[in-house]
């Protein structure tokens, strides 16, 4: 980026932005550095790719008008901690309203290409229209600046995400990689490809330790796109680490919220894994389908009784001090590591665990491991699989698919191979259709066609207005059971004001765990963009610019034909209500009607001047 | 005058301590009192439920209360 002022909420437009626009239908491609419009631009990520995706009609994902927005955020590559965010963003072909209309969507990764790619001198990459052949993209740095080249990528089709990460790394030195499964190849009956971005662990050990820009489907919009793979390759560019920065950094790790991710040997709650045993004292950890049953079955994947039998290892992204990844290895008799088989996630762990009956952690590992090679978002492959798995239970004389039961090990790892190669099209194309077709639609755990992470809707009702998918777009879930909010109030403050902010680090390139209650609207973030490029910005004008961007996102929503009725949790919860949950009941129909009375009456008329 | 309550530790705070626990206090003590003598780390500290509610370090135990200590994890 070439920063020409040091203010650049009052003049955005002295900072340029590079991009490169790539038209795959003939190879031309345009390198230009663009004026930011506003501090949106300036930040980045989804910030920016919403206002261009806002500026089209686009009727279905897949069509050839369709962009796929890959770019970074103003503190990625930074010395910034956690400064490693990538962000894919597109019309999805998986999130969409009942009219039918694809939504806009973004989803974010950490790893080492983002850094890369920022370092490469390119800030956004629009892929335009379709390749005829499997391409994939290779972004270098030169002396004149970025230079971008589509190469064949016939040799890479049928492989896994990681075998196409290691063959990549074999012809690319210095580089890393942003690449999709067998399930974004087979974009046609999935809808839920993931993106998979490389690590230095990764390429290192030869395991499969990518991460994933997860959540909704843009690896299958690079799959339609016939790009295959990314490639960022040039020298590292970290700077010296100022004293500034580094007394942000030591906050992170010490002070803020992340303390509670790092490891447990280190004094730390031990990453998000340990979200089970908070949630089972609520028993409010799903399970079979998002229906505690208020006995102990969750136990069983607690940390304490998986570390018998496996090999547990706290490990951290490039230059990152908070170490959140639990990985779970196989144990050899003499306790030492075995055979690597996943990272454990709350999120995966749950939705391809408790939640679908698997309370093995080997096996919940495996599958885990299996849908990470395919490519495919484990989130909304886990809650598509548990929705096939309740309606077998309800309809045990007439089953779908291949009849599975929860904790049918084996019939659901044959779900997820032929979902993730494209011949399971009622598993790959999410909950929404599936249960559409089914004609039962009270059971299907998503919100808005994409979804519902690992957290109960009875504990987050906020769940409705997340414009991005479950916790990571609407930062309401723990407003019960961390804080005790049983009241309307509170909930509107929360949703309309607080913890839409979560959207923030979304924008500039942060991991969320760098700051997760406050968002990107603090004195922490404004230290680090003083240290690293001059700006004189404050906290307020950073916490309106997200407001802004949250609000286009909520905006393009209706835009694409949501009614306010699809704002809403799955009907289950109100119907059925679960007397196991030991929560204060939120959900009920009347408190929800009240909740959206009041939160689109201060939403509204902001959104008016974006709707026009 | 002692108070008797019971103490639940989750997650990480069970590390060498116990899960569940009758817990002799003395008359007036508040949440913070257990929390202080169990040594527990302030930052991991995330919610304080005395008899299923949530609570403040700062309220008083009564003889018979349960009181149940809890890190938090945020998101993921
Ligand atoms: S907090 Fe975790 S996911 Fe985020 S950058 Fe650090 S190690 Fe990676």
């Amino acid at each position: 980026m070439k920063m020409n002022t040091t203010d650049p909420a009052a003049h955005p437009e002295q900072v340029l932005y590079s991009r490169c626009t790539v038209d795959l239908s003939n190879g031309q491609q345009t390198i230009e550095d663009v004026p930011c419009r506003n501090l949106e631009d300036v930040l980045g990520g989804f910030g920016r790719s919403f206002q261009d995706l806002a500026q089209r009609r686009i009727e279905s994902a897949y069509c050839d008008e369709n962009p796929l927005i890959v770019n970074t955020g103003l503190l990625t590559g930074s010395t910034a901690m956690t400064g490693m965010r990538t962000y894919f963003s597109s019309y999805s072909p998986i999130k969409g309203s009942k009219k039918g209309l694809p939504a806009a969507m973004w989803s974010a990764g950490s790893g080492k290409f983002g850094a890369k790619f920022k370092w490469t001198g390119l800030d956004e990459l629009v892929i335009e229209n379709r390749s005829p052949q499997p391409v994939y993209v290779v972004i270098t740095a030169t002396d004149t600046g970025p230079q971008i080249e589509l190469r064949s990528a016939e040799h890479l089709l049928g492989l896994s995400t990681h075998d196409k990460i290691m063959a990549l790394s074999k012809e690319y030195d210095n580089a890393h990689f942003a690449v999709i499964g067998q399930a974004g190849e087979n974009w046609e009956n999935v809808y839920m490809g993931a993106v998979a971005l490389s690590t230095e662990n990764q390429l290192k050990s030869g395991e499969d330790k990518c991460r994933f820009a997860g959540r909704g489907g843009m690896g299958s919009i690079m799959g339609y796109k016939n790009v295959v793979a990314l490639v960022a390759q040039c020298n590292d560019k970290i700077k010296p680490v100022s004293a500034e920065v580094k007394k942000v950094n030591l906050n992170v790790i010490k002070g803020g919220g992340a303390a509670r991710l790092q490891p447990i040997r280190r004094g730390g709650g031990g990453g998000t894994w340990a979200a089970y045993d908070v949630l089972q004292a609520f028993h409010a950890v799903p399970v079979n389908n998002f229906r505690p049953q208020g006995n102990d079955i969750p136990e069983k994947l607690f940390r304490e009784n998986v570390e018998k039998d496996y090999f547990i290892e706290s490990q951290a992204c490039y230059r990152c001090g908070i170490t959140c990844h639990n990985n779970i290895s196989e144990k050899n008799a003499d306790g030492s590591r075995g055979e690597f088989l996943a990272k454990f996630d709350y999120e995966p762990l749950n939705l391809l665990g408790t939640n679908i009956g698997i309370h093995e952690a080997g096996q919940a590992a495996r599958l885990i491991q299996l849908s990470d090679n395919y490519g495919m978002d484990a989130i909304s492959l886990g809650v598509t699989i548990s929705y096939a798995l309740a309606y077998n239970e309800r309809h045990g004389d007439q089953p779908i698919l291949n009849g599975a039961q929860f904790g049918d090990y084996e019939k659901i790892r044959q779900l997820i191979i032929q979902a993730g190669e494209g011949r399971l099209p009622e598993i790959g194309c999410g909950s929404m259709r599936l249960s559409q077709q089914m004609g039962e639609t009270d059971y299907a755990y998503h919100v808005k066609g994409l979804e519902l992470a690992a957290y109960q809707p009875e504990s987050n009702p906020g769940y409705a207005w997340a414009i991005a998918g479950g916790h990571m777009s609407m930062g309401t879930y723990g407003l019960l059971t961390r804080e005790g909010k049983t009241d309307v109030d509170s909930w509107v403050k929360g949703i309309t004001e607080d913890k839409l902010h979560i959207v923030g680090f979304d924008m500039i390139g942060l991991c969320k765990f760098f700051d997760i209650n406050n968002g990107i609207g603090t004195q922490m973030v404004v230290d680090c963009l003083r240290s690293e490029f001059g700006f004189e910005i404050d906290a307020q004008s950073i916490r309106a610019a997200v407001r802004r961007a949250f609000l286009l996102g909520l905006a393009l929503e209706l835009r694409q034909g949501y009614e306010k009725n699809e704002f809403a949790l799955p009907a289950e919860v109100h119907k059925n209500p679960n007397p196991h949950i030991k929560l204060s009941n939120i959900t009920s129909e009347q408190f929800f009607a009240q909740l959206e009375q009041r939160v689109w009456e201060i939403f509204d008329p902001e959104l008016e001047e974006l709707l026009k | 005058m002692a108070i008797i309550i019971t103490v639940k530790l989750v997650g990480v705070f069970r590390i060498d301590r116990f899960k569940e626990q009758s817990y002799p206090l003395p008359c007036g003590s508040r949440a913070v009192d257990v929390i202080e003598a169990l040594n527990l780390s302030r930052r991991l500290l995330g919610i304080i439920l005395i008899n299923g509610a949530h609570a403040s370090e700062n309220d008083q135990l009564q003889s018979g209360d349960c009181l149940t200590l809890m890190p938090l994890i945020e998101g993921g």
